[in-house]
């Protein structure tokens, strides 16, 4: 695409080309969606204007509400366990050698294994149940945290320990004091990449197991081919996954202003 | 430093190093063991929903012998490379004339990010509606899931040429192809191939979800199938085999990792 129309007269100066383009940009986008949907497919299949029709019909529902507030806390509640465990695990593997020669075998094999491959055996055993949402999210997140974690506190600075020996630090002051806050950017970074998976898995078990939630009702709504409604959940799914990244971003800037990545 | 008043700890930690190789031996050794009889125990105490170690791998001999594992891993396996390749070539294109035209980049950069951070699952849906659930709408949601880390690797190894270079290639009039080969090439490889790494698992997980999501078919079909009928045996010995496969394109990945090193150290010294 060329030059966006009507950056080169624009008179003030904060209206650069860089700023105008992602504009123009996305108001392409929605327009070839919207004409295209029109005139080549049927009347069902979701449009912009569709969506922003639908918005009040969605979310003016208890329904609505109530798969926000399920889908949502599991998620928190499964990052919150996730990351505390991810957290122990990661420091005691990164401290202790033989913790970590001992853990590494499974912790990799999980790690390595798509986690959706987990759902039908979680489900087999906790049932149709929330439960098989929270300890998928659990999984998710406690993984990519144990990881990075072990990974920050192993390789703290041998200046840090020779301080810490001087001043008569014992295990528990170099485990927490000393390697926990040095591995803190690990450690977000974790959480971040942990967030993301269980946004995603929460999503695939409500599907599979049948459990009420956003997820759920992306598909259910799009069965009965109400495909904006669907849509209208897609697009506050984005807005709460992209809020994490930005906010994992900021909090990492904000506790670990040292590290700048 | 000989010195006769070693403390505990200390013949501790002069044990741990002269024996370092050992340990981590035994370590490994000691934890599968473990898994094995945890799994072998457990499995007999709690019955049908749980069986095990040796009913699992008895379970798993059957399904790839004479069971339908084989023929779905061959579709799934189909499915895998598709995308994988897909991945590759287009992730490494758009990465390339993304950071390239910075007027694009600028124009869809967000866009990129905010298709990224969205969880793809929630778009199978619409896409099946657009597309329907054969074959290509198949490898557009595994790719959808995997493309990512070889895109915004590229993009990022394509930014991290210094000005200089460019300008010095330029002043000395090379042509485009010197520039690609000479500069753009060699700075971009190693940022791509750690993408190519991490996508070589990611396709994985995106095969599995296009088969789990657009009409169960390949070895997720095959998963869910266990599950349906209520057969652990079945849905475990599926899983290991699932986790079996994914270890090992994990260390295809650090495989083809280490090369690059050994190629990147070789080329620079």
């Amino acid at each position: 695409m060329a030059a966006p129309p009507g950056a080169e007269r624009a008179p003030r100066r904060w209206l650069t080309r860089e700023r105008a383009a992602p504009v123009v940009a996305g108001i392409a986008i929605l327009l070839i969606w919207e004409i295209a949907v029109r005139s080549l497919l049927p009347s069902f299949v979701a449009t912009p204007t569709g969506i922003v029709r639908a918005i009040p019909s969605t979310m003016g529902t208890w329904a609505f509400w109530t798969d926000v507030a399920v889908t949502l806390s599991a998620i928190v509640q499964g990052v919150v366990i996730g990351s505390a465990a991810g957290i122990l695990v990661g420091v005691a593997m990164g401290r202790v050698r033989e913790i970590d020669w001992f853990l590494s075998t499974y912790i990799r094999a999980l790690y390595a294994l798509p986690l959706i491959a987990l759902v039908p055996l979680v489900i087999l055993w906790v049932g149709y149940q929330p439960e098989a949402r929270l300890i998928i999210v659990i999984i998710s997140v406690f993984l990519p945290v144990a990881v990075t974690t072990a990974d920050g506190t192993r390789a703290i600075s041998k200046d840090y320990l020779d301080v810490g020996q001087m001043f008569g630090a014992r295990t528990h002051n170099v485990w927490f004091g000393i390697a926990l806050p040095s591995a803190l950017p690990f450690i977000i970074a974790g959480i971040e990449l942990g967030f993301a998976r269980g946004i995603t898995n929460a999503i695939a078990v409500e599907v599979l197991a049948s459990v009420p939630g956003m997820g759920m009702s992306v598909f259910t709504k799009s069965n009965e081919l109400n495909e904006n409604a669907s849509l209208v959940y897609v697009v506050c799914l984005a807005i709460f996954a992209v809020s994490v990244r930005a906010l994992m971003i900021r909090s990492r800037r904000w506790l670990a202003p040292w590290y700048s990545r | 430093m000989p010195d006769t008043t070693r403390s505990f700890g200390a013949r501790v930690a002069r044990f741990r190093t002269v024996n370092a190789w050992w340990i981590q031996i035994a370590c490994y050794g000691a934890s599968m063991a473990l898994l094995v009889a945890v799994w072998e125990a457990l499995g007999n105490s709690f019955g049908v929903l749980f069986v095990p170690f040796s009913t699992t791998v008895v379970r798993l001999w059957e399904l790839l012998h004479s069971g339908p594992l084989l023929p779905a891993l061959l579709v799934s396996g189909k499915l895998y490379l598709v995308t994988l390749t897909i991945n590759i070539v287009v992730g490494v294109g758009l990465g390339l004339a993304l950071a390239r035209v910075s007027l694009i980049a600028a124009a869809f950069e967000r866009y990129i990010f905010i298709l990224y951070a969205t969880p793809t699952i929630a778009l199978v849906p619409f896409i099946s509606v657009l597309f329907g659930f054969e074959f290509g709408p198949r490898v557009l949601v595994a790719v959808l899931i995997s493309i990512f880390p070889i895109l915004l690797g590229t993009m990022e190894g394509a930014r991290s040429i210094p000005r200089q270079h460019l300008d010095v290639a330029a002043i000395f009039g090379s042509t485009e192809r010197q520039l690609w080969r000479d500069v753009i090439v060699p700075y971009v490889t190693p940022y791509a191939m750690s993408g190519i790494k991490q996508s070589i698992a990611l396709s994985m997980a995106g095969t599995l979800v296009a088969e789990f999501f657009l009409n169960p078919d390949g070895v997720a079909a095959v998963l869910l199938q266990g599950t349906t009928i209520v057969d652990s045996g079945w849905v475990l010995a599926v899983t290991l085999f699932i986790a079996i496969i994914a270890v090992l394109l994990v260390g295809i990945g650090e495989l083809i990792e280490r090369y690059l090193v050994k190629w990147r150290k070789a080329s620079v010294g």
